[in-house]
């Protein structure tokens, strides 16, 4: 089942005076399966944020379809089971976090003591325990990052769209957060999140969705998109000049004493390999790189560019 | 559908009750009001009359200046804060959000002007005049004007910057007050043109000087029940129309 | 929930907005009887541009009027002092100190009666029931104008007018027994002697009737008695002998029911008593 669809999806910004026009989106198809975790990746300026202001009503598509449930999104019945996390979140100041979090409870007519239950799970949850009665004010920008998670998950949604996550913490709050994500990913929720951050989305996703430019250029299944393909090899070795090492193979590093050489091509490892050992060289590896996120997006942009 | 607007009513209540600047307003109101006391001082003849018409001067004053100085920033505020982000994401429409913010301010009015008018029948009180229920009635009128005057701050304050619906507030309110002049200046205009479009202003206009009785309170005139029925029932009206522009003008809103 | 439903809505709720304005406008009676103006004189345009605080603005100005005033020291002082008061009293119209203490202070500060009375008129005028600006016109006229046709005027205006005490009316016929006929006054006071209320309006009224009965019986028997002296050549014994040589038809008693006083040997003729402050 198909929980968001997005089709076509065009946005224009103008600037003053309608004298020039910035074609932010040019037609964006997205569709997220529901109990996946959905990595949406492009480098800034791509149209993530505005992609996902449009799925939550705060910015009007020119043209394209977006349907939440197979409904429309811009109904407030179609937003409620949606937690959503925005961008560098902001939270009002003269509030404290208790305060903020029954607020965000009230708005969708929560009864008290549920709520007050449910708040102080959620305050344990994104680890803000001890600063419930600190103002926001006060707060850093990881914790205010933390409070935004909470704010997001009051109503225990079935759907959450999370924008730039992991922005604001240190390593242990993304460790934390991350695994707070594969667990609400456990309890069979859906997850949209963005990040131009690699190595949180390959722990984590099960299918991306590549934003350059304000179009989707790739979008599938993590295990598909880097299945199998070793990207090259490297050979690591020491004991040898570099003037041989030239002669034998152009393409190669220094890392202290050793050397690393890349090869594309398979059936050239037994060939540098002999030479090197005919030349006294010592051989300490031979490794075989697989593809990762990172190659395919920069392959992307390359692309693109 | 069920929605709680009693949250955004409280939230909205509590940002301007948290803020410095209302209560160094009240402060100030208040002040003004016990300085009428002094002024009354100076004067001959009946004393209490002038401490009567300083003291109400005072809080009309302060009042409106809450008024405008709330009303213009609350909207403003959230939306440059991206606050307003973590409310519309919720199942919450952009109507909802501007009723929310009215009431909310309505509701900030009201604790404003009761803690002045408390001290101002104090402070009759202790100078020896009893308590007039007419002067009640001119806090409740207050109370209409002052609606309204949020009413319209916050329909700047939905798509403009506080400075420029500051100005704009400001001139519908002194525009407001001296609306009843057209009355008398209608006869100058040449053109039946003129007339017309004179007419078409007065009326969609702002005419807020009908809720000013502070001055048939103190000297104590006859007040006509179907002049104070009109009234109420003007600022009622004149409310909706203003909340539905408002709200018309914010759906169409988008938050970069 | 979108289209058009908010922006018909906008417009039916303005309507009825505009309809409310216009019923309200027909309960108001925006500026009464004064004078309508086209030029915007001083005081209106001040009462505008306080825009809803009119009765402040008045206050302030009065305030400080009665201070500058009260400033003995300074020179040419009252150059201004009819526009002043007439600023406040064109703001607020209703508010009554401001004729009292300004006429006050034309009299007795700057000693400019006409313009105390034209202040004190234009009170009059603005608060018509009112009956204590005619009564200080009236007095002012009375006491420094002597102009008793004037004060007349005024205390005939204050003695109409439905809260006027009934001294006013005590004033109003002694100033007809100043100004024209005393026998109109005697039947006022006539009147208030009937009607009064107690002791003191009583009496005060039996020393006025007494008062006028006399100034207006005494020449009658003294010309009686130099008519009988030119016809006899001699004094009456007494009073009856005028009537008894029939002289006159009858010898009129003072108020109280007693016979005037008559010296034979004079021939004078007076009453038992008479007030000096009473004399013309």
């Amino acid at each position: 089942m198909r929980i968001l669809e997005i089709t076509n999806l065009k946005k224009t910004f103008h600037s003053n005076f309608l004298i020039k026009k910035y074609r932010i989106l040019k037609g964006i198809d997205i569709s997220v399966e529901a109990g996946e975790i959905y990595g949406f990746l492009g480098p800034n300026g791509a149209g993530k944020t505005t992609t996902i202001k449009c799925i939550m009503g705060l910015l009007f598509p020119d043209e394209g379809e977006i349907l939440i449930n197979g409904r429309p999104a811009d109904t407030i019945d179609a937003r409620r089971p949606i937690g959503f996390l925005p961008e560098n979140p902001y939270f009002y100041d003269y509030l404290n976090a208790n305060e903020l979090l029954n607020f965000s409870a009230s708005l969708y007519s929560i009864p008290a003591a549920a709520a007050r239950e449910r708040i102080d799970r959620l305050i344990q949850q994104v680890g803000l325990a001890g600063f419930e009665r600190l103002k926001l004010r006060k707060f850093s920008k990881g914790m205010t990052q933390r409070l935004g998670m909470a704010q997001a998950l009051i109503q225990d949604p079935d759907f959450l769209i999370l924008d730039e996550p992991f922005s604001g913490l240190d390593p242990i709050g993304r460790k934390e957060f991350r695994d707070l994500i594969l667990n609400l990913k456990e309890q069979g929720k859906t997850i949209f999140f963005s990040s131009h951050i690699l190595q949180d989305m390959e722990m984590m996703v099960d299918r991306v969705g590549i934003i350059i430019n304000g179009k989707i250029s790739r979008q599938g299944k993590l295990s598909e998109l880097i299945a199998g393909s070793t990207r090259c090899h490297e050979i690591v070795c020491s004991q040898i000049s570099e003037k041989q090492l030239a002669l034998i193979h152009p393409n190669f590093v220094r890392r202290d004493n050793q050397y690393i050489i890349t090869l594309d091509n398979e059936a050239e490892i037994n060939l540098v390999v002999e030479s090197i050992i005919h030349n006294n060289g010592l051989v300490i590896a031979v490794n075989p790189v697989k593809k990762t996120l990172e190659d395919i997006f920069l392959n992307e942009i390359g692309e693109v560019q | 559908m069920k929605i709680n607007i009693k949250g955004l009513i409280l939230n909205t209540f509590k940002e301007s009750a948290r803020n410095k600047m209302f209560y160094l307003l009240i402060f100030f109101g208040i002040l003004f009001a016990l300085s009428s006391k002094l002024i009354s001082f100076l004067t001959l003849g009946d004393a209490m009359k002038v401490l009567k018409d300083t003291g109400l001067a005072a809080i009309n004053f302060f009042c409106v200046l809450i008024a405008i100085f709330t009303g213009i920033n609350l909207v403003y505020k959230e939306v440059e804060k991206k606050t307003i982000f973590n409310i519309l994401s919720k199942p919450v429409t952009r109507g909802h959000f501007i009723i929310g913010k009215f009431f909310g301010l309505a509701l900030t009015m009201l604790l404003a002007l009761a803690a002045m008018a408390v001290i101002f029948f104090l402070l009759v009180f202790l100078v020896g005049g009893g308590f007039d229920l007419k002067i009640l009635l001119y806090f409740f009128m207050l109370y209409l004007e002052l609606l309204i005057i949020v009413a319209i701050s916050l329909l700047f304050s939905s798509f403009s910057t506080p400075i420029l619906s500051f100005i704009f507030t400001v001139s519908l309110y002194l525009i407001g007050h001296i609306m009843w002049t057209f009355n008398e200046f209608k006869m100058l205009l040449q053109s039946k043109l003129w007339i017309k479009f004179a007419q078409f202003l007065y009326y969609i206009m702002p005419n807020l000087d009908k809720f000013n009785i502070k001055n048939d309170v103190v000297l104590d005139l006859p007040l006509q029940a179907t002049t104070i029925l009109f009234s109420v029932l003007y600022a009622l009206v004149y409310i909706l129309a203003l909340l539905t522009v408002t709200v018309m003008i914010f759906r169409r809103r988008e938050f970069i | 929930m979108k289209g058009k439903l908010p922006a018909v809505a906008f417009m039916c709720l303005l309507l009825l907005a505009a309809f409310f304005q216009n019923r309200y406008d027909a309960t108001i009676d925006y500026f009464g009887d004064r004078s309508v103006f086209v030029s915007l004189p001083s005081g209106q345009s001040l009462r505008i541009l306080s825009f809803g605080f009119q009765n402040f603005a008045a206050d302030m100005l009065f305030i400080w009027s009665i201070q500058f005033y009260s400033t003995y020291n300074l020179v040419n002082r009252f150059d201004y002092l009819e526009r002043v008061y007439d600023t406040i009293t064109d703001i607020t119209p209703l508010y009554k100190e401001p004729y009292i203490i300004g006429a006050l202070i034309m009299v007795f500060e700057a000693q400019d009666i006409p313009m105390a009375l034209r202040l004190l008129e234009k009170g009059s005028r603005q608060i018509k029931d009112e009956w204590f600006f005619d009564h200080e016109a009236g007095y002012y006229c009375y006491k420094y104008l002597k102009n008793y046709e004037k004060a007349k005027e005024y205390y005939t205006r204050a003695a109409a007018k439905p809260n006027a005490p009934s001294f006013v009316k005590r004033m109003k016929a002694h100033m007809v027994y100043l100004h024209d006929d005393p026998r109109v006054a005697y039947r006022m006071w006539l009147d208030i002697y009937r009607q009064a209320a107690n002791r003191v309006e009583k009496d005060a009224a039996f020393n006025h009737l007494y008062q006028i009965k006399a100034e207006l019986d005494l020449p009658v028997i003294r010309q009686a008695i130099d008519s009988f002296r030119t016809r006899f050549r001699r004094f009456p014994v007494n009073l009856a002998e005028l009537v008894s040589r029939s002289t006159v038809r009858e010898i009129p008693l003072d108020f109280s029911g007693k016979d005037y006083i008559y010296d034979p040997n004079l021939g004078t003729v007076k009453a038992q008593r008479l007030f000096k402050w009473k004399q013309r």
